[in-house]
């Protein structure tokens, strides 16, 4: 298969040999409470607000940390949200939130704090969590991790498509190991002793996403808009797949024609056809939707 | 000199020697200290191809796909208006100083440097061996205004000079789509801009060149790729004849699945591409003009 998929030509993707390939139903190459192998679907929660965030580094802390919360409950199917914790944080881990800090679109902080504020709820002593990004592997607590949680924003990526959550542990290595093939081998991160079999949830901040790069940082507000969502998930390609959705139907809108991620952000099919550490196909994912419907793109 | 994120203050830059390397280079003479109401920071971040990841997140791979050596970051402020950071890429030399401008551009001025794209709270212009863009805070009353402003003096300030690569100005002008030519080396770089294959059919590396154009009518790209010599534009023509027309044999022109044509020439140490041309003729015609203007131009050294 690997071999195979190392020689995939757009005129596969003409014949439709690519699709098949890396699990994409149309065009070029578009779309974990960790378990052994994939489940047969994955439950993806997206929940939407209006009212949470008023612009880019802007969140209204209280609707984040309400959302969070109802979207625990969707996902588990439990009574309340610290039942739905506990179901995946025991009191005796090491957490560490692996976060993301970049400059222009980090993971809000209000975002950060409500994940921390239910880790210690779930029994874990302060000194047993951490967040952090960069400099992880220098971090005690990641290091002795037993728990993950990973969250990050939603946004365009000049060299991997979109970085999103399959991404974001791309700083558990060294980065440019990973940068080949538009970033194909991002689920080989996954895989590394320092994060296999870790993580417990992923949420993916879709509350100002960025569906497009210009400029010398590739990122422009005016590329941003106010989603309001937060997407969450035991399987961070699931989540993603929903994510890249998203994203996808923002620029056929704003571009008025089919304007395809440059790169493409194939190494979420590939995660799950090559990889097999989720589900990417949406045929395969039971997406359960809260709150704001107005313009969902999905 | 292998260096990290480094903050340099002018006191210790002065005195500095040569201009000639990077290395050496005193970014602040470069950068005036007063722009109009705007007094330029005392100190200057610098990241290498190193460190690059520590200040640009993601898009650091693109200037490293180019022959990208340092950017130097200075802040000018204004005691009436939000901060302007001026970013000063040193991306080799002008080829690659325009590559990196083309590479995103969606659009394009001229009257400063090579050409510039001021977009949002960005403008970016390229200019001589450097790629320059100057920044501010999004919706703040008069930004627009300084970032022209600055970018200007920054400049008037800079070596002068900015042709773009021979390999551009050697694309076909007739059906040519403005703004759609690019310049670069690496086969990421290539799919970014056009999908042909996860494996490098063409044997692109840093050493190789590639302009790429879109032509109309239809959606066509025409490639034209410099090799080091004659023997590797042989190796690439063949590698890409084997894994993205297999079984055409020697035919300049063969049709693709989705009802368009490629051509496939080489000439010396170049290869053409046509890709997605509308009829065969198309495809033929555009390679074979390409082709014809790299015979009347090898003496450019292109």
């Amino acid at each position: 298969m690997a071999q195979e998929q190392a020689g995939l030509t757009r005129r596969d993707f003409m014949k439709g040999v690519g699709s098949v390939a890396l699990g994409v139903t149309a065009g070029l190459p578009s779309t974990a409470f960790e378990r052994p192998g994939q489940a047969d679907t994955s439950r993806v929660v997206l929940i939407r607000n209006q009212d949470v965030v008023h612009g880019v580094r802007d969140t209204d802390g209280a609707l984040v940390q309400q959302m969070l919360d109802d979207a625990m409950v969707a996902l588990f199917r439990l009574a309340d949200a610290s039942e739905c914790w506990k179901q995946i944080i025991r009191p005796d881990d090491i957490v560490g939130i692996k976060t993301n800090v970049w400059h222009y679109l980090p993971t809000p902080p209000e975002l950060e704090q409500a994940i921390r504020r239910a880790v210690l709820d779930a029994g874990v002593s302060e000194e047993n969590i951490a967040l952090g990004d960069r400099g992880i592997l220098q971090n005690d607590i990641f290091r002795r991790s037993t728990a993950l949680i990973n969250t990050r924003p939603m946004r365009t990526h000049s060299w991997s498509g979109v970085g999103s959550l399959l991404k974001n542990y791309i700083t558990f290595s060294h980065p440019p190991d990973y940068h080949a093939d538009a970033c194909a081998s991002l689920a080989e991160l996954w895989d590394l002793p320092i994060t296999k079999g870790k993580t417990r949830l992923n949420v993916l901040v879709m509350l100002t996403p960025q569906f497009h790069n210009i400029g010398p940082h590739h990122f422009d507000p005016s590329y941003t808009w106010p989603y309001g969502g937060l997407i969450v998930s035991t399987d961070a390609v699931a989540a993603d797949a929903v994510g890249l959705q998203i994203i996808q139907q923002k620029r056929r809108l704003v571009f008025g024609e089919e304007r395809p991620l440059q790169p493409t952000a194939h190494h979420i099919a590939l995660a799950d056809t090559q990889y097999h550490l989720g589900n990417a196909d949406m045929s395969k994912i039971d997406l359960v939707r809260l709150g704001w419907e107005e313009d969902s793109l999905i | 000199m292998a260096l990290t994120k480094m903050v340099l203050s002018s006191a210790i830059l002065v005195g500095c020697g040569s201009q000639d390397s990077p290395s050496s280079m005193d970014p602040l003479a470069l950068l005036p200290e007063q722009i109009d109401g705007w007094t330029r920071s005392d100190s200057v971040a610098i990241y290498d191809r190193e460190t690059i990841f520590d200040y640009i997140n993601g898009a650091g791979e693109v200037y490293r796909s180019y022959a990208f050596e340092l950017v130097w970051v200075v802040t000018y402020t204004s005691p009436e208006s939000p901060a302007v950071t001026v970013e000063l890429f040193d991306m080799g030399n002008p080829a690659d100083a325009y590559g990196v401008f083309s590479y995103s551009r969606e659009r394009e001025e001229a009257g400063i440097g090579g050409g510039y794209e001021h977009r949002g709270s960005v403008l970016c212009f390229w200019q001589n061996r450097f790629y320059v863009c100057v920044a501010s805070e999004p919706g703040t009353a008069g930004s627009d205004q300084a970032l022209v402003d600055v970018a200007r003096a920054v400049s008037a300030e800079l070596p002068p000079g900015s042709d773009r690569p021979n390999l551009v100005r050697l694309l076909p002008s007739e059906g040519l789509v403005p703004l759609s030519e690019r310049f670069f080396h690496l086969h990421p770089t290539l799919n970014y801009h056009y999908y042909v294959a996860r494996e490098n059919l063409l044997n692109l590396n840093i050493g190789t060149n590639v302009a790429l154009g879109r032509y109309q009518p239809g959606d066509t790209y025409l490639l034209i790729v410099s090799y080091e010599n004659e023997s590797a534009a042989t190796n690439a023509r063949l590698s890409f004849r084997r894994g993205y027309l297999p079984g055409s044999g020697s035919s300049r022109v063969v049709a693709t699945e989705n009802g368009r044509f490629v051509s496939l020439l080489s000439y010396s140490r170049f290869v053409v591409v046509v890709l997605d041309a509308e009829s065969a003729d198309q495809a033929d015609r555009l390679a074979q003009d390409a082709v014809n203007r790299l015979y009347d131009s090898l003496d450019w050294g292109a």
